[in-house]
Formats: C-alpha cells, structure tokens, sequence
C-alpha cells in the first residue's frame, strides 16, 4: 500500500526567500543563490546549521554547482543533491524536500533554484526528426494559441488579455523581472514572435534565486519557529506525459490529471482553490491551464478572465506574482518561487498583491519532457 | 532531370514514379498493438512497451488535415532563417506531425486538406538538388 505526501506526517513551509529574477547580468549565480537562501534562513528566523538536508535545483548550471554555493554558509556536511527537470526543476526540488521531512528522515529541508541564462543542451536520441529544430517552444505555444482561438472562437486580443494582468500583477513585485503595467495595445504591438504570439506574451528567461525552507511540526517546536506564518504543504504529484488521443494537447492532458490528484489528495475542489500560480510561459497556457484544473469548462477561460474573476481580488487570482511572464522564469528557481508567491499570500503578508482572504493555492509547472507538478499549500 | 537526393532519406521517400515536387510518404512504425508512430524506431513502442519483432516499418500517406499553423517572425538558429510557417497536421493514417508549410503553398488554416510534397531546397556540393519534406494546401 503507497501513500501520498498528505497521509505522511504533516510539512510546513517556514521560510521564502528570493534574488530578483533579472535580465542576464555579471552576478556570478554563488551570490544570486546566497541571497535568497540568506533570506529564508531570516524569514524563518533559523540559522544554517538547522537545515539538515538540500535540494538544489538547476537547469543550466552544468555539473554540480550546489556544494560551490552552500560551503559559504559554513560546511555543515549535511547531504546536498541536485535536481534538473527542465522548467518544473524548481517544483522537483520541494517535492523531494517535503518528502524526505513528511517521511521522518529530516525535521528541515531547505530547496533553493538558482540558474543563469546558459545554452540549453539536449542529448540526441538518436531518432531522426523532420524539423524540429525549427519548433522551440514558442512556437509550439504559437500553434496550440492558433489552435485554441480558432476552436473556441478567442481572438488574439483576448489571449492577449492573459499578459495585461500579469504585468499589472508584476509590477507591483519587487522580485519580479518585469515590473511595468502594459496595456492591451502595448502588448499586441511589441515584436511580433511567432504566430500571433508577441514578446510581452512570452517569459523573459532571466536569472535569479528562490528558496524555501520547509520542516516537521517536531522541527517547528525544536526551533522555535513561529508556527503561525508555517503553511502546510497539503498535496504533491508529479505526473509525466503519456500517449494521448492523437491531436490533444499534452500540456493541458498532463496538466488534468495532475492536477485531478492533487485536488482528491488534498481534498478539496477547483471552487476552494483562492491563487494559482501556473506556468504561463506563454499566453495561451493560462487558458489551457485554468480549464484543465477546473476553475471553468474548456474554452470558458477566456470569460473569466474578461469578468476579472482571474485577477487578485477575483473568484481566483491567478499568477498574482506577475507568473512567467512578468516575475519571470529563470528556470532552476521558478517552481520554487511559486511556493514562496503561495506562502507569502496565504500569510497575508503579500502587500500590494495581496488577495484577500486567500487560505488555499495551488501550485503548477509543466517542463518540457513532458513532466507535470502540481503542489497544494493551505493555511 | 537534375540528378537529385533526399535531404533526411530515413525519414520519408518519394512515391513511386514521382520526380521533384513528387507526393512524400513517410517512414512510420506500427507496432503489433496497433500503435502507430513517426518515424520508425527500434527502441520501444510508447504505447506498450514491446520491442524488436513486434515493431515493423510502416508507410503513411502525407494526406492530413491542418490542426495548427504559426508563421514563426524569430528564430535564433541561422540554419532556418525566419519567417517560415510551422504547420501541425493530423495524418490520415493516425500520427499528428510538425514540419515546415512549402514557401510556396497556398496560405492554409485549420481545418484545411493538406498533403506532403518533396520540395527542392539546396544543392549539394556535388551539384544534386536536395528535396526536404514539406507540406502544402491540398490542390
Ligand atoms: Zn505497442
């Protein structure tokens, strides 16, 4: 008989902290990862020696980049790994955290993501391909918006419309890589990228830092840690794809059953859900998304978010972070970051950003692969 | 006739009789199961699992209906210059695919016939005209 995290002992995120994802620069990724896990050792109010076990999270680092970072905390000796998933490393990193804590193996873990902005290398299979090196992802993003616009008559106006809130949502967090409200006419008339997708419809893949500190109740009393601001992780799936109906999205396909056991294993419905932060590394994904978890029928996102029921304050705020396209996705820590996003809100503690009364997100992220991770924090 | 060779001969060939801008078919795999998939593969079916002898090459027609197109305005990679249209096809023998829309096609949108033609695009250095996949609006 298998368990699920929630049968396990119960895990709580204690402690967030983030180096503003950014533009590219000279910052060597040692300093972009100290500063966020400096902040959640604060957030906390623990000290380094308490965390028992690390996650690195990373993308594009290359070989064994976690132990060049963490030797400047002070060489605990402590177990390090690292985790690379494409776009959902982040997500893998504070899974395996909270399981080694939900199992007894640890009281305190800590997942930190930090990337660069380095060339993506994938190995060959060894299976030929008619021109796939002509298809990156925004241009498969660019073919499933074409499709979802004409199948649910959506224009590229309302698609557009997913980027609008997310730069008004962005620009007010000042961790985000893009802080700057946009309006429909500037978003529709940037550079034009592929498809009817334009520039301020895709995440800027920058740089950055997130980490996340989470612990055992047992942890939480040994440290002294205040229990009030601790949320607990309630759900974790990680699905990968399968074969679909041929034509169906896979995205979206994985997206649903992910999110399905989530939802059952922390019992709860698309209704009690109060933020999602979601992968929209392009516009259309928000849509596919938000239908695929259940906060609407298929082909009704568009509605929900013209009646403003996406937006903090809303029926659900969706990405109130800004999401991919405004916080950015600097790979390594953007699944990471949604949870610190989550916590911050379900304290009450997000200022400008906050929505109101939020006691239920729900975090997800699809990397390319494809791998599906859904979390479910809860106050 | 120019002399002429197939950019990715693994991958497709011309139907038979056909010279240049000649109806492509392409080189699929079914699998006992009854999976079908391109291109052909050894490793494994994704469906089942099995392997080796349940796996045989599997020729499919390039006659599908769009599902999806994107004009793609950037490319980073130099070997494709931009613009080029993306096409996502669902062929009349099973497997959904994505390759390049013929420079010369008529404009097409979901929904529309299509099939895949051998289009001439380089030479060689040895002066042969080489042919790549492309699909086109159905004539
Ligand atoms: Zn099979």
């Amino acid at each position: 008989m298998t368990r699920s995290l929630n049968d396990l002992r119960p895990v709580y995120v204690v402690g967030i902290g983030w180096h503003r994802y950014q533009n590219p620069s000279e910052t060597p990724y040692v300093a972009l990862g100290l500063t966020a896990i400096r902040a959640a050792l604060a957030d906390a109010r623990i000290e380094w020696p308490a965390v028992e076990s690390t996650y690195v999270a990373a993308a594009l680092l290359g070989m064994a980049s976690g132990r060049p970072m963490l030797r400047h905390l002070g060489a605990t000796g402590a177990p390090l790994m690292h985790v690379e998933n494409a776009s959902a490393s982040g997500s893998t990193a504070f899974r395996h955290a909270c399981i080694e804590v939900a199992s007894g193996i640890s009281d305190v873990a800590l997942a930190i993501g930090v990337d660069k902005r380095n060339p993506v290398r994938r190995a060959e299979t060894g299976i030929g391909h008619l021109a796939e090196d002509a298809i990156v992802p925004f241009t498969h993003f660019a073919l499933l918006t074409n499709e979802y616009a004409v199948r649910h008559n959506a224009t590229a106006e309302d698609i557009a419309l997913v980027a609008v809130k997310n730069h008004r949502n962005g620009a007010k967090n000042p961790n985000a890589q893009r802080q700057q409200e946009r309006t429909l006419d500037e978003v529709l008339g940037g550079k034009r990228v592929s498809g009817s997708l334009t520039s301020l419809q895709c995440t800027p893949i920058g740089e950055g830092a997130a980490a996340v500190i989470v612990a055992s109740e047992d942890g939480i009393r040994r440290l002294g840690i205040d229990a009030g601001r601790a949320i607990r992780t309630t759900a974790s799936v990680g699905r990968s794809e399968r074969v679909y109906a041929p034509g169906a999205g896979f995205d979206a396909a994985l997206t649903k059953e992910t999110a399905d056991l989530a939802l059952a294993q922390a019992k709860v419905t698309p209704g009690d859900i109060d933020i999602i932060e979601l992968h929209d590394a392009f516009t259309v994904e928000e849509l596919h998304y938000i239908e695929s978890i259940g906060l609407c029928p298929e082909g009704h996102g568009v509605r929900m978010l013209k009646d403003g029921a996406l937006d903090i304050g809303g029926q659900c705020a969706i990405n109130p972070s800004g999401g991919l396209i405004a916080m950015g996705h600097p790979i390594g820590p953007t699944g990471i970051g949604q949870i610190g996003e989550i916590v911050m809100q379900l304290r009450g503690e997000a200022g400008a950003r906050q929505h109101r009364g939020a006691r239920t997100g729900l975090a997800h992220m699809v990397g390319v692969g494809a791998v599906c991770y859904v979390h479910i924090l809860q106050k | 006739m120019q002399p002429s060779k197939l950019l990715k001969p693994e991958l497709y060939s011309a139907g038979s009789g056909d010279g240049d801008g000649a109806t492509a078919r392409l080189k699929g795999g079914r699998c006992r199961c009854g999976y079908v998939f391109f291109p052909m593969q050894t490793y494994g079916c994704e469906r089942c699992g099995s392997h080796g002898d349940p796996l045989t090459p599997y020729e499919l027609s390039t006659n599908g209906t769009l599902l999806a197109e994107a004009t793609v305005h950037l490319h980073a990679d130099k070997n494709r210059p931009a613009p080029f249209t993306i096409v996502k096809v669902a062929l009349d023998d099973g497997p959904v695919i994505r390759t390049l829309l013929a420079d010369d096609s008529a404009r097409v949108a979901p929904g529309q016939r299509v099939t895949g033609r051998l289009v001439p695009t380089t030479q060689s250095e040895s002066g042969e005209t080489v042919l790549d996949h492309r699909f086109s609006a159905a004539s």
